[in-house]
């Protein structure tokens, strides 16, 4: 059965006061819960984003590798029992594998039409999922933040879960860190180059094929990261990829293709509209993502920020 | 009508009366009826989608969105007021013809791999739907209590359908006439023009089409055939799965679609019977045995991108062409 698990905006904290009101308390606390999403959702389309832009990829076994590094990261934690150990080697675990996978058989298939190309990440994402379920079980498992992040923070009158602010100032770092990357570096500067066009770039004389390695590397990296960070939100369950992708979809459709604002923009702007609309109607919360995105679509058809077809 | 004419014609639509021969014994060889029905339903829509993939070069996601809406709304209708069979059908046809108008009309606002994205974004839409307004479609329960209707013109006949063989000869007639339509579709000069969509869509621009006005009607005639399958799905199985709008389903169809032969519409057919009836059998002793699917499917993107069809054609062509002797 297909299993809905999406990152709950909030679980507890979602009331109304005893009037049956909304209090604004309760919408600012929605609101540092959408941000925490939504950044989540910036990681994810941030490496879709990329390699999409790069290498002209659709890649449909990005939310597999969301799932794998949710997953590697619970096995780590079970066994060392040390949750940042995990922010470490799993991103790293997820990188080779990725930078394998595209070495092997995505490497095969560059002169041939894209479709082949998002046909084979198509069917990598099959066989990891079902690989997850032979080796894990395909009931999910929860996976309670470490102690040291447990509890809860105190600003003022409100209140928020200790994790969930760490989830949102260590995603920050990493977007402004791929930011940094991306606008100040030398290598950046291939990626941008290469985003507006890739052969001109290896007539350049920079070995683009390296460069797809890398850049898929890393894009799988952060996808891992994220795993591991939202595993303690939303436990880990082997649909948990496949139900992320849509949504990773319409953030990169609403920010618009290639773009690297576009992805902060789009991923925050689902995070919010999602965990707003928690607080009026939860059954709806993830229905009005595709909404949005339809919505932008019709107004903005590159998306918000779109740099070319 | 001279004889070689007649020969011309003949040898023109062999393929399609070994097919329907084919499609004759079929429910007789294979160990129980259902399994016959469900081959022809996946093979007619997977023949729909060869018309968006294979004929326009259309990749798109949202097929489960196309088959299932025609599921859910045969399946509601049957439910709530047991209308006539056709009006089931009719009803299925054009709601998703209207739906596919709309993801259509999105999915081409630009050239290029936009459509991907789009079409399985509102795929999960149309899942998260279905999944949520459980008091009309039962959530993740689905929908039960689909009575089959009897085959019944007011006033003329009323046969029923509860048979297995007879339901099955009922789709048989639906599948064929749809794939004659789809065939003559595609050589069509409107099915030409898709085709040099295909190849070369900034060209067909060039020479002044409005190309994208032709994409979206590929999607309409396309996922109207989709929803024929799925309203006679709902039939079939007297349920509705929510996993028939879900990602899996939309994937079913891909794959079968490239194991068989893009391009080619009697390959669908084959990729829908290859993967249907090994899914029968590997299901019995694993349930896990999708990995092997999804195996196989990576080794007919990198090695058969012609799928079994190409394989059996370059086979015939290695049979039938001398070969050329060394010295």
């Amino acid at each position: 059965m297909y299993d809905v698990n999406i990152l709950r905006p909030s679980s507890g904290i979602l009331r109304t006061d005893e009037r049956g009101r909304m209090t604004l308390n309760l919408v600012l606390i929605q609101i540092v819960n959408g941000l925490v999403l939504g950044m989540i959702y910036v990681l994810l389309a941030m490496g879709l984003s990329i390699v999409w832009g790069m290498m002209n990829i659709i890649n449909f076994s990005h939310g597999l590798f969301f799932a794998l590094g949710a997953y590697l990261a619970y096995t780590l934690f079970s066994v060392t029992g040390n949750f940042f150990m995990g922010m470490i080697f799993v991103p790293l675990g997820t990188a080779v594998i990725g930078m394998f996978l595209e070495l092997t058989l995505l490497k095969r298939l560059y002169r041939l039409n894209i479709l082949y190309q998002i046909l084979m990440t198509f069917g990598l994402a099959l066989i990891g999922r079902e690989l997850i379920i032979i080796l894990y079980g395909p009931v999910g498992k929860s996976f309670v933040p470490p102690d040291i992040l447990s509890g809860t923070i105190t600003l003022g009158t409100f209140f928020f879960p200790t994790y969930r602010i760490f989830l949102l100032f260590v995603s920050i770092c990493i977007t402004f860190g791929m930011w940094l990357f991306i606008e100040k570096t030398k290598y950046g500067s291939i990626i941008r180059a290469g985003t507006e066009d890739s052969e001109m770039v290896s007539a350049l004389g920079i070995n683009i094929s390296r460069v797809f390695t890398l850049i898929f590397g890393l894009s799988m990296a952060i996808a891992g990261l994220s795993g591991v960070l939202a595993a303690p939100i939303r436990g880990v369950e082997p649909m948990m990829g496949e139900a992320i992708l849509g949504i990773c979809f319409a953030v990169v459709i609403i920010g618009g293709m290639g773009s690297f604002m576009g992805a902060i923009i789009g991923g925050v702007i689902v995070g919010l509209s999602q965990s707003l609309v928690t607080l009026i109607m939860p059954s709806a919360s993830i229905i009005v993502i595709f909404l949005v995105m339809a919505l932008i679509l019709l107004l903005k058809p590159r998306g918000l920020l779109g740099i070319r077809d | 009508m001279s004889w070689g004419r007649l020969k011309v014609k003949f040898q023109k639509n062999a393929s399609l009366v070994i097919m329907v021969g084919i499609f004759l014994v079929l429910p007789f060889i294979l160990p129980y009826r259902a399994l016959a029905t469900e081959v022809l339903i996946f093979a007619l829509a997977t023949v729909a989608f060869d018309l968006l993939l294979g004929y326009t070069g259309i990749m798109m996601f949202c097929q489960a969105s196309f088959f299932g809406s025609g599921a859910y709304i045969t399946g509601l209708l049957i439910h709530h007021f047991q209308p006539n069979i056709f009006f089931c059908i009719g009803t299925a046809i054009a709601g998703v013809a209207l739906l596919a108008l709309v993801f259509g009309y999105m999915g081409t606002l630009r050239i290029g791999s936009y459509c991907v994205l789009l079409t399985l974004a509102f795929n999960e839409l149309i899942f998260f739907i279905a999944y949520q307004w459980k008091t009309l479609t039962g959530g993740s329960d689905g929908l039960r209590n689909i009575p089959r209707p009897s085959l019944e013109i007011p006033g003329l006949f009323k046969v029923s359908l509860l048979s297995e063989t007879r339901f099955y000869f009922f789709a048989l007639f639906f599948f064929i006439l749809s794939f004659v339509l789809i065939r003559k579709i595609t050589e069509s000069p409107f099915g030409r023009i898709l085709q040099g969509i295909r190849e070369n869509e900034t060209r067909a621009q060039a020479i002044g089409y409005n190309t994208q006005l032709f994409k979206i009607a590929a999607f309409v005639i396309g996922g109207s055939f989709m929803g024929l399958a799925g309203s006679l799905y709902s039939m079939f199985m007297n349920f509705v799965d929510i996993n028939l709008v879900a990602f899996d389903t939309s994937g079913k169809i891909v794959m079968m679609e490239l194991i068989g032969g893009m391009g080619t519409l009697f390959g669908p057919i084959l990729g829908a019977a290859v993967v249907t009836l090994a899914s029968d059998i590997a299901n019995a002793y694993w349930e896990r045995w999708f990995l092997i699917l999804g195996v196989v499917f990576v080794a007919f993107v990198l090695f058969a991108r012609g799928g079994v069809w190409g394989i059996i054609e370059n086979l015939r062509d290695w049979v039938r062409v001398p070969r050329l002797k060394d010295e």
